[in-house]
């Protein structure tokens, strides 16, 4: 910085022109500043770390769950309950097959409500959504702060709840399973932490639809918001809607139990099915909060490291929205099996409508790529890697979609390895190239290349051996959520369990890459990839404040051609000086 | 309706990698669903095959060189935009109404359907035929060696009425490529026609089947795996059974055959009673822990009640039958006395269980405590011999 500069910040407070990573005092001074805080990029961090301290502990789950189905009967399972609960009989976990579906609720809760879900939106996006429109923070920091403790008391409370009350009913918590076993007091509070994690969602959904509404920086208008924030956008409205539907639903089911009337209990009266209906109604929409935020990381990283406009800029951006609408009129696809004719038709022309938007969002990336200058950095590598997964993904959803074929491939590892496909090849790959994408501006680091890439091999060839082969279980006919199976599915379970552990490795390295780059890693630029947006405008650390000046939006967040002179570098990338914003200032 | 598959060597390799084999019902095979699934594979296949092309070419053909930026091309195109979306429209509308024909199908019973009961409970089926006799062979899967066989009759329509004791199930029967889910509030009808035995096919097999006194030679048959498919707990897993599809006559026969020999013990009556009817999912004779208790030595033994009453030596020394009324309204009343230290999760199976095998239970429990039975003593077992016997003599006479 040039002492002009200088100069000219004495208006501002000099306490927030430090690099926002900066310590504050002593080491409890620090700590206390950062459970205190109310800056964005901190609430974003802190929960980037929670979130994949989360994905570890699912994780860790799924290994066992895979070396569980190594075997076909269940004997590996009772050698895990062994070493793990040596407290045996009156262990709380339960005997040999409660322990399998224990460890199976575990990997679904953690990972669908306690990892996707808040996921992307709540770090990256709440690090690098006000960072794009120009803002100085979310528009209300303080309940910023509170969605990242209710997350951090909801997830506690939940795994304590499954792990003390054996809770076994799958991540769904069908009735009358789920309330008819003697976990039913569990199965409620089970419940009840979902919820609160609901309103972590609603807090952070409502925060962001405001920031998008007003405060964008000057000259944005809505077209030229880049499309990670459409992205965000579109899912915090789904948030904001579909989320208090779960709480109906726990509500419901309390009454049930208080005051005996029959809702969901047969027994009482009630209708199973009906709480299927309810529970998808919040969970249908809510896969789209898991995947809409990843279609907007990957439209960032394809642009940016091909250094070309996005193809169809509108049609992605109104997809988003499509697809949010739509969401909410799908949730019956879940239930092709348990429901009327007419419903199920309903639905299933339903479903294929929102593959539409999805398609076209796909061609549009890959259009994206024509005439570009593609450099295969890891996020590129991942982006390209989404582009394959997602892409299988999608097209698996057509038989589940379609009525005859679902009547077979409900239910089975077909829609396990379906729904994998989305969420892991979609959501997490996504994840993995937006952490790599925005990792030097979020530490002012970069990471090493070369072994960042031998794990996102690693991972994509675990991540395909683990789930590719599950397609062929499912039309094969194995049942989810099985711990023992007949010895015809064996070599195939075993194929798919040594992927497991492939994939695993690739984590281990790229944990290892993230530890070295924190440490060593080579100083970042202000915008080692050259991207447009704003982000790439502030400090290599951005301030506490963000910006030094409030940005003017002089060009698209894509306009490469007009902005990127030919035949530079990303070394040497010039951005706008900063003495031509002030002018315009 | 049945329509020819299509021959291509290519098509029928792809079945057996997806499947094992081309369905095995009508609603499954040829155009039904079999040939829907292998319509979107090949669409899926072009594709995803054009798609990750472009990618891995222009990835390639664009790659970054220093010193040489992007080329100028269009941000949009609106004809080629329309395009794209109206294409995969029109394919995804094949897609639902093919679906939706084959789903119709599948749902809708044939007219004159031979219509069977099924019962689902945690963790078993139950088929109870229109002569009021369920399965009595088992095979073994796994840790399990009580998984029913259920007979069915080759290339008829066939209706189950299906209803669930406690939780939701689903049926699945992988080769048919269909499935539905079990409830406990209503019923729902699983209909199929089961493909006709072909000969040629190596997986029809031939056995003699025995009941009781009487055997039939080379009965073909195939086969199938029932699997529940909508996670119901603990042994979730083991919810299997096995669909044997027989030729109509030999099936007339398996279905008509009276069950218990002449004479036949009846503690050998609950034994088969123990397997056929699931009481073995949760019950051991062994002494082992299960769901429930055991029945091994039992019998004429103090009981502790889950609300703090028992069933005392006192009343059991005062009445020779306390404990075998304590069996009996266990078995169709469960919920009314439950055992200290067991959930109250029992199905009843009233209307399930003839007198006589009832009785066959009880002296089949009593046996365990290493009691006798005295046949003579125990009614409803004379009638069961007259009828065998009538049975014998209308053999005989045929």
């Amino acid at each position: 910085m040039t002492t002009v500069d200088r100069a000219l910040d004495h208006a501002h407070d000099d306490h927030h022109d430090v690099p926002y990573l900066t310590g504050k005092g002593g080491p409890i001074a620090t700590v206390w500043d950062w459970m205190t805080t109310v800056d964005h990029k901190k609430i974003g961090v802190m929960y980037l770390f929670t979130v994949l301290f989360m994905f570890f502990l699912g994780g860790v789950a799924a290994l066992m769950l895979r070396i569980e189905l190594f075997e076909p009967t269940r004997q590996t399972a009772a050698g895990i309950t062994g070493a793990a609960f040596a407290g045996g009989e009156g262990s709380s976990v339960g005997g040999v097959g409660k322990f399998y579906n224990t460890v199976m609720t575990l990997h679904g809760a953690i990972m669908v409500f306690m990892f996707i879900v808040p996921g992307i939106p709540a770090s990256l996006g709440n690090f690098f959504l006000p960072l794009q429109l120009g803002a100085k923070d979310v528009a209300f920091p303080r309940l910023n702060l509170a969605s990242w403790y209710v997350y951090v008391f909801g997830s506690f409370f939940g795994v304590y709840v499954i792990l003390t009350g054996g809770i076994d009913t799958g991540w769904t918590f069908y009735t009358p399973y789920s309330t008819s076993t003697e976990g039913q007091p569990q199965v409620v509070a089970m419940i009840l932490a979902v919820f609160i994690l609901g309103f972590s969602s609603i807090f952070t959904g409502l925060n962001f639809i405001v920031t998008v509404h007003k405060l964008r920086a000057p000259g944005m208008g809505w077209f030229d918001m880049p499309l990670f924030i459409w992205a965000i956008y579109a899912t915090s409205i789904i948030q904001v809607l579909a989320t208090p539907v779960i709480g109906v639903t726990f509500l419901l089911m309390l009454f049930e139990r208080l005051f005996q009337i029959g809702i969901f209990d047969p027994g009482l009266g009630g209708d199973p099915v009906l709480y299927q209906h309810f529970f998808w109604f919040y969970s249908h929409p809510v896969v789209y909060v898991m995947i809409l935020p990843a279609m907007g990381i990957i439209s960032e990283v394809l642009a940016v490291h091909s250094r070309k406009r996005l193809f169809g800029y509108r049609a992605i951006a109104f997809s988003s929205l499509a697809i949010a609408a739509v969401s909410f009129l799908v949730w019956g696809h879940h239930m092709f099996t348990s429901q009327g004719e007419l419903a199920a038709t309903i639905f299933s022309a339903l479903t294929f409508l929102v593959a539409i938007p999805t398609a076209v969002k796909v061609f549009n990336w890959i259009a994206t790529l024509y005439k570009g200058s593609i450099a295969l950095t890891t996020p590129m590598l991942y982006a390209l890697q989404f582009l394959f997964l997602f892409s299988i993904g999608g097209l698996t959803g057509l038989p589940l979609g379609a009525l005859s074929t679902d009547l077979h491939l409900h239910d089975s590892y077909f829609v396990v390895a379906h729904f994998h496909y989305v969420m892991f090849g979609g959501t997490v790959i996504a994840f993995l190239a937006g952490i790599h994408h925005w990792w030097p501006k979020m530490f002012g680091r970069m990471y090493n290349e070369f072994w960042a890439k031998i794990a996102s091999g690693l991972v994509f060839v675990g991540f395909n051996v683990t789930f590719f082969t599950q397609f062929f279980l499912g039309t094969q006919g194995m049942p989810r959520r099985y711990a023992s199976y007949v010895d015809e599915f064996t070599t195939l379970h075993q194929i798919s369990t040594v992927g497991s552990f492939v994939l695993a490795l690739g984590f281990v390295v790229h944990l290892f890459v993230f530890i070295h780059s924190l440490i060593v890693g080579e100083r970042a630029g202000q915008n080692p990839w050259g991207g447009l947006t704003l982000e790439w405008e502030t400090d290599p650390i951005p301030l506490e404040h963000n910006f030094r000046h409030e940005p003017i939006v002089k060009h698209g967040p894509y306009d490469f051609e007009s902005v990127v002179p030919p035949g530079c570098d990303e070394k040497d990338f010039p951005l706008p000086p900063q003495d031509e914003v002030r002018t315009v200032h | 309706m049945i329509m020819t598959t299509p021959t291509l060597a290519i098509h029928d390799f792809l079945l057996d990698i997806f499947f094992r084999r081309g369905a095995d019902s009508d609603v499954g095979s040829g155009w039904g669903i079999d040939g829907l699934f292998m319509f979107i594979w090949w669409v899926s296949v072009f594709f995803f095959v054009l798609l990750m092309g472009l990618m891995g070419w222009w990835c390639w053909k664009y790659r970054r060189v220093p010193g040489k930026a992007a080329e100028p091309s269009a941000s949009h195109n609106t004809a080629l935009e329309i395009t794209w979306t109206v294409i995969p429209t029109l394919i995804l509308v094949v897609i639902f109404f093919w679906g939706y024909d084959g789903y119709l199908r599948a749902q809708m019973p044939e007219g004159s359907a031979e219509q069977v009961d099924l019962t689902a409970f945690k963790w078993g089926w139950g088929m109870t035929y229109d002569t009021g006799w369920g399965a009595d062979e088992t095979v073994t899967l796994g840790s399990r060696d009580d998984i029913p066989v259920f007979y069915m009759p080759e290339d008829t329509p066939v209706l189950l009425k299906m209803s669930s004791q406690d939780v939701i199930h689903s049926f699945w029967v992988p080769d048919f490529r269909t499935k539905l889910d079990v409830m406990p509030n209503r019923f729902t009808p699983y209909s199929f026609r089961a493909a006709a035995l072909d000969e040629a096919d190596e997986r029809v097999k031939t056995m003699d089947v025995q009941i009781a006194d009487s055997v039939r030679e080379n009965v073909r048959y195939r086969d199938h795996w029932i699997f529940c498919a909508e996670y119901c707990g603990d042994l979730h897993s083991e919810m299997a059974a096995v669909m044997r599809v027989v030729s109509k006559d030999d099936y007339e026969w398996w279905k008509s055959q009276p069950r218990y020999g002449a004479g036949t013990n009846p503690v050998e009556v609950g034994e088969k009673v123990y397997i056929a009817s699931g009481c073995a999912t949760c019950h051991s004779v062994d002494g082992s822990a299960g769901t429930g208790p055991t029945w091994f030595e039992v019998y004429n033994r103090p009981v502790p009640f889950a609300d703090g009453s028992e069933l005392s030596q006192a009343e059991i020394d005062a009445d020779p039958l306390a404990w075998d009324n304590y069996i009996r309204e266990s078995i169709l009343n469960p919920s009314a006395k439950i055992h200290e230290g067991y959930a109250n999760q029992m199905p009843s199976y009233d209307g399930r269980l003839s007198d006589v095998e009832l009785r066959g239970l009880i002296a089949y429990i009593r046996s365990l405590s290493g009691l006798d039975v005295d046949t003579e003593n125990i009614p409803g077992f004379e009638a069961l011999d007259e009828q065998a016997a009538e049975s014998d003599a209308a053999n005989a006479e045929g």
